[in-house]
């Protein structure tokens, strides 16, 4: 089963990573990133540009309406995911755990949708 | 020249003869498995063009050895530069030509599965291992299979290869053989499962999953022929892919057994699993996979749903519960019950399962068992409820019809 683990950001834990203190942070995400490689569950990942680099877009009338910033203004944005594929969502539930930010900010855990299914 | 479609198979039959060979000679299923691989894509590549050689299997024993002769001999090369140190020795010479070992062919492909079986490897690594050193599938064929990258399906087969590295080539002790079977059953069960599935999209890789656990399951049958429970999983899986064309509609969808179209049904698949169930089950004891290839067979044997024999589905399952207990055969059962004593004794049944709340295909019975004593109103709900539990698209769009039908 693959899962997606949303990984979510405030402005504070930005600077954190960021930050010569953030190292042995980014340190952490290096190792679990190879463990997670080597033992063949990481299926793909991306972090996401700061919110402020966002458009959001609408269509209204047929015609796009895009205006700068996100969505809606949060303490805390989706700021990247890793996707992977795991027996349970408890092995994804102990990965997300184990990510460094989930200190500062939660991670949600969320089943990917198969293409197929059994039947009913 | 011969068509490629043609050689496929041939590699896919050798591959676990030619492995087998290595590994009794060599000794490193890692490194056997790695030089088989190679020799088997460049069969496929050069056969089509050149031909098939006269002995494939020698050509592929050859090429293979070879191939790993070599890596030993740049390992031991890289290790002398990267220690400076004194020489290593490699006993490669007499590995030219080897022969071929014919009388232990099968004892060798049974003790490869076992092997890519071991109890101690998760069950995702079972399969994909079990997929490239028994079926011949390429790394790429299986993470397509599974929908992951091929780097991470890569990665996930040689970490599988490391963790059962020094177990050594030999069959298990006689005192673990019929567990090493059961765990080695399972594998080829759930790659079935994989394949069968109803699928949304161009998944075609999919249904070659079921086809693949059909061919393996034979190889497994002709290996323990007087194993029932293989005779069984073997009836299972033909009896259910019988109604592979049944099972899908336009664009991927689900169609629901009781609406299955019993016409489109493969004779041939189901006169076989018949034959092979009726056998294992006058033979021996009763097995799990006997028991579901029976009930599997009571249904593609109706000439419609309607004339289902539902009291002998209940029997079985009845049996099941009893040999093999568990939510999933209890909520199959319940389905029965529904269908033997009315929806309201299905219910009844439903409520006494443990272990499965909050399981979308509970909520999927529900409805349907709702649906079935007139209350549509409480059946909109369940099948809300299962169409958000499921993670299956076909599944949910089938869930969501059914509630839009009650609206």
């Amino acid at each position: 089963m693959r899962y997606m683990l949303m990984i979510y950001d405030n402005p504070d834990t930005r600077e954190l990573f960021t930050s010569p203190e953030g190292r042995e942070l980014g340190a952490e995400v290096d190792a679990l990133m190879e463990r997670l490689t080597e033992s063949g569950e990481l299926v793909g990942g991306e972090a996401l540009a700061d919110p402020s680099n966002t458009r959001t877009v609408r269509v209204q009338q047929g015609a796009p309406v895009v205006t700068d910033g996100p969505l809606a203004e949060a303490k805390e944005h989706f700021g990247g995911y890793l996707i992977v594929e795991c027996e349970t969502i408890d092995r994804a539930v102990e990965i997300a755990a184990a990510w460094p930010s989930a200190r500062f900010a939660p991670m949600e855990v969320r089943p990917i949708m198969d293409p197929a299914g059994m039947e009913m | 020249v011969i068509d490629g479609a043609r050689v496929e198979p041939l590699l896919r039959e050798l591959a676990p003869q030619v492995l087998g060979a290595l590994v009794r000679r060599y000794g490193s299923f890692d490194a056997c498995e790695d030089a088989v691989q190679e020799a088997l894509l460049a069969a496929a590549d050069q056969w089509p063009a050149e031909g098939v050689p006269e002995h494939p299997r020698a050509w592929l024993t050859t090429v293979a050895s070879r191939r790993l002769v070599d890596e030993v001999r740049s390992d031991v090369a890289r290790r002398r530069r990267e220690e400076g140190a004194a020489a290593v020795a490699v006993a490669d010479e007499r590995s030219q030509a080897p022969a071929v070992e014919r009388p232990r062919e099968h004892d060798d492909t049974l003790t490869l599965l076992l092997l890519c079986c071991h109890p101690a490897l998760s069950p995702s690594s079972q399969i994909a291992l079990t997929l490239r050193a028994i079926g011949g599938l390429t790394t790429a064929e299986i993470a397509s299979a599974f929908l992951v990258p091929e780097a991470t399906m890569a990665q996930r087969i040689s970490r599988a290869k490391a963790t059962i590295r020094g177990r050594g080539f030999a069959p298990p002790p006689p005192e673990e053989l019929a567990e090493r079977m059961r765990v080695a059953e399972h594998v080829l069960y759930l790659v079935f499962n994989e394949g069968y599935t109803a699928s949304s999209g161009p998944d075609l890789q999919r249904t070659e999953l079921a086809d693949e656990a059909i061919r393996l399951t034979r190889l497994l049958r002709r290996l323990a022929p007087r194993d029932d429970e293989v005779a069984g999983l073997l009836a299972l899986m033909l009896l259910t892919d019988a109604r592979r064309a049944a099972r899908t509609g336009e664009g991927g969808a689900l169609v629901p057994l009781a609406e299955q179209d019993r016409s489109l049904c493969d004779r041939a698949a189901i006169a076989e699993g018949v034959a092979l169930v009726d056998g294992a089950l006058a033979s021996g004891p009763l097995g799990s996979y006997q028991l579901q290839a029976a009930i599997a067979a009571v249904h593609v044997e109706a000439p419609s749903a309607e004339a289902t024999d539902w009291p002998q589905v209940l029997a079985l399952y009845g049996l099941l519960e009893r040999i093999a207990p568990g939510p999933t055969v209890a909520l199959n059962r319940a389905v029965a019950v529904g269908m033997v004593d009315g929806p309201r004794a299905g219910l009844a049944a439903l409520e006494a399962i443990e272990g499965m709340e909050g399981h979308h295909r509970v909520e999927a019975v529900r409805a349907h068992l709702l649906e079935m004593a007139g209350d549509r109103a409480a059946a909109h709900d369940a099948y809300r409820r299962a169409a958000r539990l499921t993670t299956s698209l076909p599944e949910q769009r089938y869930l969501e019809a059914r509630a839009a039908r009650l609206g």
